[in-house]
């Protein structure tokens, strides 16, 4: 017993003194890779906490995973444990002086985080991308046109080009071509979305007036564009008057363009 | 036992199609093995089947459910007039454990399922109505029977073949039956006499209206007050439908072309 002590008392002495920065850097590992199972235990439980699985459930992604046997939580978790213990490596080998300071760890304490950023934003962008499309895809479903199927794909793609875009910048990639790309896509969306939207939008604009000011209710019989009748339904986009059997949906942007007639009697 | 074989087989013979209402997936399998046409009647296509008939409600009433189903399917043409159809439905149990064979057509059409699908507001605006009716019916005022008259769809004739009771607590507001504040909201103001008028979109447009039909000429069952006579004539001057809750026998009715076509208790509900 006392021999044993004795040699543990050596050995301790001689990592404090001549081998100190050996011991340091063992030490700083072995937090590390606590702390990394530690923030890879937490993280998993927060994301399960936040409903993340629930979210990311019929993913291409989470499928990909759940046939690897893992979970879209379990690699984000572990991804960030990972992080943690890469970053108390390199600190480590810093410590322990076995290479050259400034050299090589400059460039790995530069390139991890990004790495790390980036992996995380591809894994977001897969996810959020596939599940953009379900969702669409969804609202969409008692549309049974064949070109309405186009939109879910055209939403996943953006999250993905995007996403890629954001991945490529961290790693120092250049991506000015892809962001000229990326503006012409989107100026053409606005461009083209506003033309197009021009009406409904102007519709919107002053059915919210009629809708909160009422100046006709229903119940109410006006002349609306030379068409006269009984106001049957007021909403954002158009006012439906009828007479006779007859229904005109008139666009709300009309009514002001041309006013209202409200008959008294 | 082969007398029972016998007696439950004589049930199955000459029949022309298999109504299913709310089948589970192997039982809708087994049945479509029958080479026979099969309609599904249930509130939502679990099963993906070709025939189906959407049932708005679950009525309680298992005769009333059949009924939807069969003017469903002869509505629809997935059943001929005259043809003998077999109906399993569930009566006690979770699963299905009812046949029931009825020539369609064998019976006056009540207009339940027009009542839905063909009426001017859409099929789940009448249900949610139905619902909020069922709903005031079971639990009443403060413990105490409340009457209450809903005419849903073709809102601006109503409104011009009524007159306000008092002044009307929705104006210039925006509510829809089925938003969940709606409830306590007709609760209170059942409290008042007179109509509760909802538009085509299920906007609730006013309460407190005093309906002036005419009720020349409509015909409801005897011993209804002048709730269900207002509620009914109403239907036949204009192409609302209406809901009527019944303070005195607590019961829930639908109106349609100044005909009775439905009768609910709430408490089956």
């Amino acid at each position: 017993m006392v021999v044993q002590l004795d040699a543990v008392r050596r050995l301790l002495r001689r990592l404090l003194t001549s081998e100190v920065d050996l011991f340091v850097a063992s030490v700083i590992i072995v937090v590390a890779v606590l702390l990394g199972v530690l923030v890879a235990r937490v993280l998993g439980g927060l994301l399960t906490d936040a409903g993340v699985p629930d979210e990311v459930e019929g993913t291409l992604f989470e499928r990909t995973a759940q046939r690897l046997g893992t979970s879209t939580v379990k690699l984000v978790s572990r991804l960030s444990g990972l992080f943690v213990i890469a970053v108390g490596t390199v600190f480590a080998l810093q410590a322990a002086g076995i290479v050259n300071a400034g050299l090589l760890t400059e460039g790995l304490t530069d390139l991890i985080p990004r790495l790390f950023i980036a992996a995380l934003v591809v894994i977001t962008g897969l996810v959020v991308g596939d599940k953009a499309e379900l969702v669409v895809g969804e609202r969409l479903r008692s549309v049974k046109l064949p070109e309405a199927n186009a939109l879910p794909l055209l939403v996943k793609y953006s999250v993905f080009y995007i996403a890629a875009l954001v991945a490529l910048g961290q790693l120092g990639v250049a991506t000015a071509a892809l962001l000229v790309l990326l503006g012409a896509y989107v100026f053409g969306l606005v461009f083209i979305g506003g033309l197009a939207f021009k009406e409904m939008l102007s519709s919107a604009a002053a059915g919210i007036y009629l809708v909160l000011k009422e100046p006709y209710t229903i119940g109410d019989e006006v002349v609306i564009d030379g068409q006269q009748g009984i106001v049957q339904e007021v909403d954002v986009f158009v006012t439906r008057i009828e007479s006779d059997g007859r229904e005109f949906v008139v666009p709300n942007r009309q009514v002001f363009e041309t006013g209202v007639v409200r008959m008294r009697n | 036992m082969s007398d029972l074989c016998d007696l439950v087989g004589d049930m199955t013979n000459g029949v022309d199609a298999v109504l299913l209402f709310g089948p589970s997936g192997s039982y809708y399998e087994r049945a479509a093995g029958a080479d026979l046409p099969v309609v599904v009647v249930a509130q939502e296509n679990t099963v993906d089947a070709e025939h189906f008939v959407d049932l708005p409600l679950e009525f309680a009433d298992v005769s009333q459910r059949i009924r939807f189903g069969l003017e469903g399917a002869l509505e629809n043409e997935l059943l001929e007039e005259g043809s003998t159809a077999l109906c399993a439905a569930k009566t006690f149990a979770e699963d299905i454990d009812s046949v029931v064979r009825v020539r369609a057509g064998e019976f006056a059409r009540s207009g339940v399922y027009e009542l839905f699908a063909d009426s001017r507001a859409e099929a789940h605006i009448i249900r949610d109505v139905l619902e909020v009716a069922i709903e005031l019916g079971k639990k009443g005022q403060k413990g105490k029977p409340v009457g209450a008259l809903f005419v849903v769809g073709d809102a601006g004739k109503v409104m011009n073949k009524s007159r306000p009771l008092s002044y009307n607590p929705f104006e210039k507001s925006h509510v829809h039956v089925g938003d969940p504040i709606v409830n306590v909201m007709l609760k209170e103001f059942s409290r008042l006499d007179g109509a509760f008028i909802i538009s085509d979109s299920g906007k609730i447009v006013s309460a407190y209206r005093y309906l002036e039909p005419s009720a020349e000429g409509v015909d409801i069952p005897k011993g209804l007050g002048a709730r269900h006579m207002a509620g009914g004539a109403i239907t036949r001057d204009t192409n609302a439908v209406s809901i009527v809750l019944s303070e005195s026998d607590g019961l829930v009715r639908a109106f349609s072309g100044g005909q009775l076509v439905l009768e609910l208790d709430p408490e089956d509900y």
